[in-house]
């Protein structure tokens, strides 16, 4: 709302500079958002919130600053004086639709420009001008709150007004010449025969004033706020009355601004004013609501006084009456949205002011401490994947179905089956996130675009996934990316990135203790979108948690990046939850010292580390202690179709140090077990 | 003098051999005060105590001393063999230790290259300010809790006072899944859900990502909040203005002054909104707070008794109050990050500086 502070100032006659007066309008709960200069003049730019429609308009934001300096506010005195012949007939099907509506005709008015100073005004308020009467109508809005129309009386058929829906009627063409479609339930204003004005949103283009206009009908009225919102939504059409009449007008103060207008287009356009015709079917009725000093003290926390009470809310308007320990107050018409006893609280502690009400602490009862462990968990993900390199993004929850198509996702796959947002931004935008993978391939690929290297991102963040149910189920995910361009700096591993990627879970799950966890070679149930031949599952205490792998070349291409991507996924972070070990025991260091042995063997290219463990690890023996891996070996003088796999063993007892032979005698086996089992032989 | 020496002892006599000792002492010392090098060390070795060195040969010739004489000869060459020992020990380790110093001195390194070492990754900045600002309220004794991103219009909009069809609606630029479930517009839709699950007393923070259909220069579709709330028998609209003004004191400082303005939140009332003093320009007036010196950060109230009766409580029993802030203007105000967009953008350059 654009407020003049000239026009201001006939109202109420304030000692304020432009800058005390903005100020003072916030504290009050006007929100000052911008101050312009204009020529002699100041234009503040409020903003009202939605339970202050009394404020839209310069005769209340003046009423407020009346209440607020505790001075007296000058209000207009409206009354035509000259009336001729009876009001116009007007019927009203739905009271509660239009619980008033009034009227008035003018005849023989000149249609024309407006005199400078209207149309200045109204243009510093941000109204444009176009002609006198319709001008006038925005004046009175703008003053009073008011919405006005004015029709060509020589173009409404029987000269009268219905008030009625649209029922059968579903087009209707209103002054922008837009044809509108209508619903059954919406408002319209009809004459004897037809629709000319959808209420309280739009005049109709049938009966719109023109510069050959002579004679005209004038409607002040006021109409039911939900309506008007319901109409103006499916519309999609929102005007200045709209914006008034779905947060309430002045029900009082209807005839109020008819008056005035008529009596300013007698004025400035000439013509004949009629009698008024005032249809108020439903009147307003004044609400008592009953406070104690006691709770409006409580409430807010200090000790006011009642006078103090009494006196600031007789300046907003309210009639206050002694009731016991407290008061009844009956609050003003314009003033809708004061309806129970803590809507009084808030008026006297804003008069009071916020900034004089004390700071103190509350006193509670101390209770358990909380538990967060879900939350604790989050911060142990995020932390982990920090210190093994990996920077945390976060993206829009929003998904790009095209997506999916790139993932190569098939259309049975659960991640398809996507929550759609109604009105996205862009097509973009326009479903939820069943899958983090799509935002963190973006994240890389616009990383590269910007010339940057060494890309490695984790996200922590709900997934959305259908479930059947009027909500989706929301699932907190883990998923990883490392990216590798083919420059490799000094200190940079030579891996790929899968083990980087994978050793990176390994490190997480040693951070947590969780020692039941795997990778598997799985081929039928390996995601669409990795290399078939470089990547796995992970799963954890036997249930498939997650998968690692190297990203497909095919959806590499479609993603837009060059380079080796690898991607992680745990599925939901409760699987990892659920895992951790209730506590952690001590186990007795070891009393006798260890024999470590290694043991170098030739193996076919496809045999894996964990195969050949295992089978070490099968040995029937309580001395073998560890099995570590450290060093896997192609190249000549190696077969082409073979690998070298070394091992160091370490060997303990529990009871004894363990002799030579001792040892020599379980190692022996595990040759031979290896020999027989995977055709390996012997690395000399 | 070797010669004479060695003549001396071909005929034995007490004083001649104490005399023999004493200057082997003699000769011994002053030889390995001048030693040059560890080597001319391992030579003196030899030629005192080596197989046929001279205190060795004195050791020797003990069978041809009187035997009642021997026990105090004995004693005498031993010490003195101690004795030169430990000259030559410490004239060998002074030596061993300068020419480790020399020898160290030619192995050097070149401490500018790179440490060796996992660069560590970051956390976005909108997780390191949630977490420091949960930290302070759970330090307080608040308890953490989550709702649904997507939500039913009852605990967005209903439950919180917001009718169908009412303009307060306007407030919040809605996502819409359909009719009745939306995306949450703000994270006070966690209250109701909470309220209808536990009863007073309350301290509550709801941390999480809301959505707002707007995006441009100033507006993202999708950031982060943070709402808390205190239900009980008396608290009071000055207990909010205590929360709030230590909280902030502890993110932006002491010396941050706050200042109430009666505002509208459907789900308060009274309802404020709270702005800080600029950290920018320390009020003066500057770009970020548009001149006025300062910046509006957060939006509370006391809770409107209308939610108590959704959540099923007595609204002449308790209050309470909520309050809720947005924190990517948190941490563009913490940072000094100028434009929003950067938070959902996740360039690289951007997020290492966290
Ligand atoms: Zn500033």
């Amino acid at each position: 709302m654009k407020a003049s502070y000239i026009w201001l100032k006939e109202f109420v006659d304030f000692n304020l500079l432009p800058e005390e007066l903005s100020h003072t309008l916030t504290m009050a709960g006007l929100e000052v958002e911008a101050i312009e200069e204009v020529e002699e003049d100041t234009i503040f730019d409020i903003g009202i919130t939605p339970n202050r429609p009394d404020c839209l308009s310069i005769r209340g934001i003046a009423r407020e600053i009346s209440a607020v300096l505790e001075i007296p506010s000058k209000d207009i005195s409206a009354g035509v004086e000259k009336e001729e012949g009876e009001g116009p007939v007007v019927e009203i099907e739905n009271s509660g639709l239009c619980p008033r509506y009034s009227s008035r005709i003018i005849t023989g008015v000149k249609s024309g420009p407006s005199p400078e100073w209207l149309s200045k005004r109204l243009e510093s308020c941000g109204i444009r001008a176009t002609s006198n009467i319709v001008d006038i109508t925005n004046y009175v809005l703008l003053e009073l709150g008011q919405p006005m129309h004015a029709f060509d009386l020589d173009k409404l058929s029987g000269k009268k007004i219905v008030v009625r829906q649209a029922g059968a009627v579903n087009k209707f063409r209103t002054l922008d010449d837009e044809e509108r479609d209508l619903s059954k339930e919406t408002l319209l204003i009809w004459d004897a025969e037809k629709p000319v004005a959808i209420a309280g949103v739009m005049g109709g283009r049938n009966t719109e004033v023109s510069e050959s206009t002579l004679n005209i009908l004038l409607e002040s009225a006021y109409f039911n706020p939900s309506s008007v919102r319901r109409t103006s939504r499916s519309l999609n059409l929102s005007t200045e009355s709209s914006y008034r009449f779905e947060r309430g007008v002045d029900i009082e103060a209807v005839t109020l601004a008819l008056d005035r207008a008529a009596q300013m287009i007698a004025e400035i356009a000439g013509g004949r004013v009629t009698k008024i015709t005032d249809k108020y079917p439903g009147p307003f009725e004044p609400k008592k609501i009953s406070v104690s000093f006691k709770k409006i003290c409580s409430v807010i926390g200090v000790d006011i006084s009642e006078s103090f009470v009494e006196k600031r809310l007789r300046n907003l308007g309210f009639r206050v009456e002694r009731e016991g320990e407290g008061i009844v107050a009956i609050p003003p018409a314009y003033r809708n949205d004061v309806e129970r006893d803590v809507d009084i609280i808030e008026e006297v502690a804003r008069l009071y002011g916020y900034d004089n009400i004390p700071s103190t602490m509350p006193f509670m009862q101390m209770s358990s401490p909380p538990e967060h462990k879900r939350q604790e968990l989050v911060k142990i993900l995020k932390n982990s994947m920090t210190k093994s390199g990996f920077s945390e993004v976060i993206n829009f929850s929003f998904l790009n179905p095209d997506a999916l198509e790139k993932l190569n996702l098939p259309s049975e796959d659960r991640r398809r089956n996507l929550v759609y947002i109604k009105n996205p931004l862009r097509k973009e935008e326009s479903a939820m996130r069943t899958t983090l993978i799509p935002s963190l391939l973006n994240n890389v690929s616009m990383n590269l675009k910007r010339g940057e290297k060494m890309l490695r991102f984790f996200e922590v963040s709900r997934v959305f996934l259908s479930s059947g149910q009027k909500l989706p189920d929301e699932i907190t995910q883990l998923a990883a990316i490392y990216h590798k361009d083919m420059s490799v700096s000094i200190w940079q591993d030579k891996h790929d990135g899968f083990y980087n990627l994978k050793g990176a879970l390994e490190n997480l799950f040693m951070e947590l203790k969780i020692k039941e966890y795997s990778f598997e070679r799985d081929t039928s149930s390996v995601e669409p979108y990795l290399h078939p031949g470089k990547s796995c599952s992970i799963t954890i205490n036997s249930q498939k948690a997650g998968s690692l792998g190297t990203l497909h070349p095919g959806v590499a291409d479609a993603f837009d990046i060059k380079g080796n991507v690898i991607l992680l996924e745990i599925h939901d972070i409760e699987k990892i939850q659920m895992a951790l070990p209730g506590k952690t025991t001590y186990v007795s260091l070891p009393m006798y010292p260890y024999v470590e042995r290694d043991i170098a063997i030739i193996v076919s290219k496809d045999i894996t580390v964990e195969q050949a463990k295992k089978i070490i690890q099968g040995i029937d023996s309580d001395i073998i202690e560890s099995i570590t891996l450290f060093d896997i070996y192609t190249g000549k003088p190696i077969p082409d179709d073979k690998k070298s796999l070394a091992f160091s063993i370490r060997y303990r007892s529990a009871e004894k140090t363990l002799t030579d032979s001792e040892v020599d005698a379980v190692h022996s086996r595990i040759l031979k077990r290896l020999e027989a089992q995977l055709k390996a032989e012997l690395r000399s | 003098m070797i010669q004479r020496l060695l003549i001396t002892s071909s005929k034995w006599s007490k004083k001649g051999m104490l005399n023999d000792i004493e200057s082997i002492k003699n000769l011994a010392r002053d030889e390995i005060s001048n030693a040059r090098c560890l080597q001319d060390i391992y030579d003196l070795k030899v030629k005192y105590l080596g197989k046929k060195g001279l205190l060795t040969g004195k050791l020797k010739s003990l069978g041809s001393i009187p035997r009642e004489e021997r026990p105090a000869f004995g004693r005498i060459l031993n010490e003195s063999k101690n004795f030169i020992e430990s000259l030559l020990r410490k004239q060998e380790d002074i030596f061993k230790s300068s020419e480790l110093d020399k020898s160290l001195r030619t192995e050097q390194i070149d401490v500018t290259v790179p440490g060796c070492f996992i660069p560590t990754g970051h956390l976005h900045p909108i997780t390191q300010v949630l977490d420091e600002i949960s930290g302070i309220f759970i330090s307080l004794g608040f308890t953490v809790e989550e709702g649904p991103e997507v939500e039913l219009d009852y605990y967005n909009f209903e439950a919180l006072n917001f009718p169908k069809d009412h303009p307060a609606r306007d407030m919040q630029d809605t996502f819409f899944i359909s009719d009745d479930v939306v995306l949450r517009t703000h994270t006070s839709s966690v209250q109701v859900r909470v309220m209808e699950k536990s009863s007073p007393p309350l301290r509550v923070i709801a941390p999480g990502k809301v959505y707002r259909c707007d995006a441009d220069v100033s507006h993202i579709p999708m950031f982060h909040q943070l709402e808390g709330f205190m239900v009980d028998r008396h608290i009071h609209f000055s207990d909010l203005k205590g929360v709030l003004e230590l909280f902030i004191h502890r993110v932006f400082g002491r010396d941050t002054s706050l200042r109430f303005r009666p505002s509208f939140f459907p789900f308060t009332e009274p309802s404020a909104e709270i702005d800080i003093s600029c950290v920018i320009c320390n009020g003066s007036g500057c770009n970020v707070c548009g001149g006025t010196g300062w910046i509006e950060i957060l939006g509370a109230g006391m809770i409107n008794p209308r939610v108590y009766e959704k959540a099923g409580y007595d609204p002449e029993l308790y209050t309470g109050f909520a309050f809720g802030l947005g924190i990517e203007r948190v941490a563009m105000l913490k940072y000094g990050i100028d434009d929003i967009r950067l938070f959902p953008e996740n360039d690289k350059r951007f997020l290492e500086q966290f």
